[in-house]
């Protein structure tokens, strides 16, 4: 008769990982450079998919990629409807130089602009070395997006597992379910004007779904305290 | 082992010719001299004294021949050091042999002008009454830097024949560049990659025993003439990749060209496809310790290649579709350029604390739409073929350019609106193009 150790013990002789239990790196974030945000989240999650959903997702996104850039990371923008304002962002501070942005649907008309999107973020990840990977999907209906298989999800959240990268989507509303380490979703609320000029737009961020410690006798969803106050370049 | 051959008023090219025929390691040090090392070339010539021999019975066939029969009384010396070769093969007629350690010794008697010393030097040492080698060899030396400073010093260790240094190889520009017909014209991408592909790795093979890499690689490639053109017309396609980085990785160009060439439609078999590398110094980089990884160079542009292949290479204003944005010196609206992505550790640039701020999401092209004003203030607005109510504005901020092109000016009236939507308010960014008299929405602050 051959003991339970034995036993064992001749598997592992042979499959030293076969009784290994699966442990996941401790995890690193990626701060948005919104003190808010950061101070709940502890940033944007690496080696996790992300999403940024409702107004004010842009902003935050790009607040993500200056602090990013200035950290040296290279970073990339799957941009699916040609969106982006280099301007903007430039005014926002992120380093051009080390962003690379991807505009899907402006010259190949044979495959649709989401799926170029996806395979472009795809092929990114894979090539590996950049600190994030954003892919913009913000122009597309709910309808199109809720058609995408919940397996694309599913591959990407265990393509990015094991890469140094944060993957990070922006949408109108969240579609990843469980495979999201991160959800922030946003609202906002009136826009300030001040003397025929707009000075102020208050976004309000309700964390769906983190990977970070959650504090204590707090439940999911919840909401940061004071709104995020996001100003025009002109003020 | 060194060997000089000396011949006045006889073409360079034709003193190389000569001594490459001995050694491939040939110095071009002066007109009408050249320096060989016959370092282990003793299986192959025998020993020295009998090389210097042989050397100048060649040199004599050849130069006497090409040099349409003029005596030029060659000279070869054979020493040690490279210079006291040369200065043997100078003083010396015929042929010299200097054994090692008696270089000072048999070049004593040679003309201290030989050392080509400058005007003052020389009349320095006339006036002490030293003329030959052997006589400044003979001083004692810190006297001599002390008098002559540190080039009196060398030339007299030059005198010494005690010199050492290595020869400065004269190489033959090397031809990069290959070649190949087809019997018969081929039709399909993967006959060509094996071709590419074997003349890939001969390139970079070359370049690596020349410790070289590239970063221009070109390709050309003949079609076959089609029978309705007339005469002797060819189709070619040309293209020229350059990495971002030097490389002689075969490989690495092979996938990036076939990547490219997939895109391709060519209206004609192929006939002949020829190969260049422009060579280049290898890269000498060292990647820093403390700072986040990067993407790999060689890796990036195949990933960008294939991007590429996915979502185009330009739009239809010429624009790049994969590439580092960049923001153009103009007042113009979304003016920006696409250039390559690299890479390569960029300078860090200074930033202040950051403070969170509303950015533009841009419709690319505008929307068209129809405003509806009160007095001069927009009051409703149609979006997506509904009217929105302007819940607030801000404008109008005038802007215009290029007031002195008629094809590239603009003029226009922009004004930022809060548009009363179903889910809430929305900020928007509307203008009125006064040269088309028409309102578009450029974009939402999101």
């Amino acid at each position: 008769m051959f003991s339970a150790c034995s036993v064992r013990a001749q598997i592992e002789t042979r499959i030293p990982s076969a009784f290994a239990v699966y442990k996941r790196p401790e995890l690193k974030f990626l701060a948005t450079g919104i003190s808010q945000i950061d101070l709940l989240t502890g940033g944007v999650p690496v080696s996790a998919l992300s999403e940024i959903c409702g107004p004010g997702k842009t902003s935050v996104l790009t607040s993500l990629l200056s602090s990013a850039t200035h950290q040296e990371h290279f970073c990339a923008l799957v941009d699916a409807k040609d969106s982006f304002d280099p301007a903007s962002a430039e005014a926002v501070g992120v380093d051009l130089s080390r962003l690379l942005w991807v505009r899907c649907g402006k010259s190949r008309q044979d495959l649709p602009p989401l799926e170029q999107a996806f395979k472009s973020a795809d092929l990114l990840l894979q090539s590996g070395g950049f600190g994030i990977v954003a892919v913009d999907l913000s122009g597309f209906s709910e309808r199109l997006l809720n058609k995408i298989q919940p397996a694309t999800w599913f591959r990407f959240a265990h393509v990015v597992e094991k890469r140094e990268t944060a993957l990070v989507f922006i949408a109108q509303q969240p579609q990843a379910t469980s495979c999201a380490g991160l959800v922030l979703n946003l609202k906002t609320k009136s826009p300030v004007w001040r003397d025929n000029l707009l000075t102020n737009l208050d976004v309000e961020v309700e964390v769906l779904r983190t990977l970070n410690k959650k504090p204590p006798n707090k439940k999911l969803p919840q909401s940061i305290g004071p709104a995020v106050s996001l100003k025009p370049q002109w003020t | 082992m060194f060997a000089c051959l000396h011949a006045e008023d006889v073409s360079q090219p034709l003193l190389l010719e000569c001594a490459r025929e001995f050694s491939p390691c040939v110095e071009s040090t002066s007109p009408g001299m050249v320096l060989l090392d016959l370092y282990g070339t003793e299986r192959l010539l025998g020993p020295p004294q009998d090389v210097g021999q042989q050397i100048l019975r060649r040199a004599k066939d050849i130069l006497g021949v090409k040099n349409k029969g003029l005596d030029c009384n060659p000279s070869v010396a054979i020493a040690a050091t490279p210079d006291a070769a040369m200065y043997a093969a100078l003083g010396f007629p015929g042929v010299t042999f200097i054994p090692v350690g008696q270089e000072a010794r048999r070049l004593a008697s040679l003309p201290v002008r030989l050392l080509s010393p400058p005007p003052e030097m020389l009349e320095t040492l006339e006036s002490w009454g030293i003329r030959t080698f052997g006589e400044f060899a003979s001083l004692p030396s810190i006297p001599v830097t002390e008098r002559l400073g540190q080039e009196g010093l060398r030339l007299q260790k030059l005198a010494r024949g005690g010199s050492e240094r290595f020869l400065v190889a004269d190489e033959p520009a090397e031809d990069f560049t290959a070649g190949y017909e087809f019997d018969d014209p081929i039709e399909t991408l993967e006959s060509l990659a094996f071709i590419l592909n074997r003349m890939t790795h001969d390139l970079c093979e070359r370049l690596a025993s020349h410790a070289l890499a590239t970063t221009e690689f070109r390709v050309r490639l003949e079609l076959e003439s089609r029978q309705l053109r007339t005469n002797e017309e060819k189709e070619v396609y040309e293209h020229v990749w350059k990495p971002p980085l030097p490389t002689s990785d075969a490989k690495f160009l092979c996938r990036l060209v076939c990547l490219d060439l997939n895109e391709v439609a060519f209206e004609a078999p192929i006939k002949r496809v020829e190969v260049e590398v422009v060579p280049s110094r290898p890269r000498s980089t060292q990647a820093e310790l403390f700072t986040p990884a990067s993407p790999e160079p060689e890796q990036l542009e195949i990933t960008l290649a294939r991007i590429r292949g996915i979502v185009g290479t330009a739009d239809e204003d010429g624009t790049s579709c994969v590439g580092s944005p960049q923001v153009l010196d103009t007042h113009e609206p979304d003016s920006f350029a696409v250039r390559a992505f690299s890479a390569l550790p960029a300078k860090r640039s200074a930033r202040g604390p950051l403070t969170p701020t509303l950015v533009l999401r841009l419709f690319r092209p505008e929307l068209e739409s129809a405003v509806e004003l009160t007095g001069e203030q927009p009051h409703f607005v149609r979006l997506w073929k509904k009217h929105r109510r302007v819940v607030a504005a801000s404008g109008p901020w005038k802007s215009s350019g290029y007031w002195w092109n008629k094809t590239f000016t603009w003029i226009r009236d922009e004004w930022d609106v809060a548009l009363k939507m179903p889910k809430g308010v929305e900020l928007y960014r509307i203008y009125l193009d006064h040269l088309r008299g028409k309102w578009f929405v450029e974009g939402m602050f999101d």
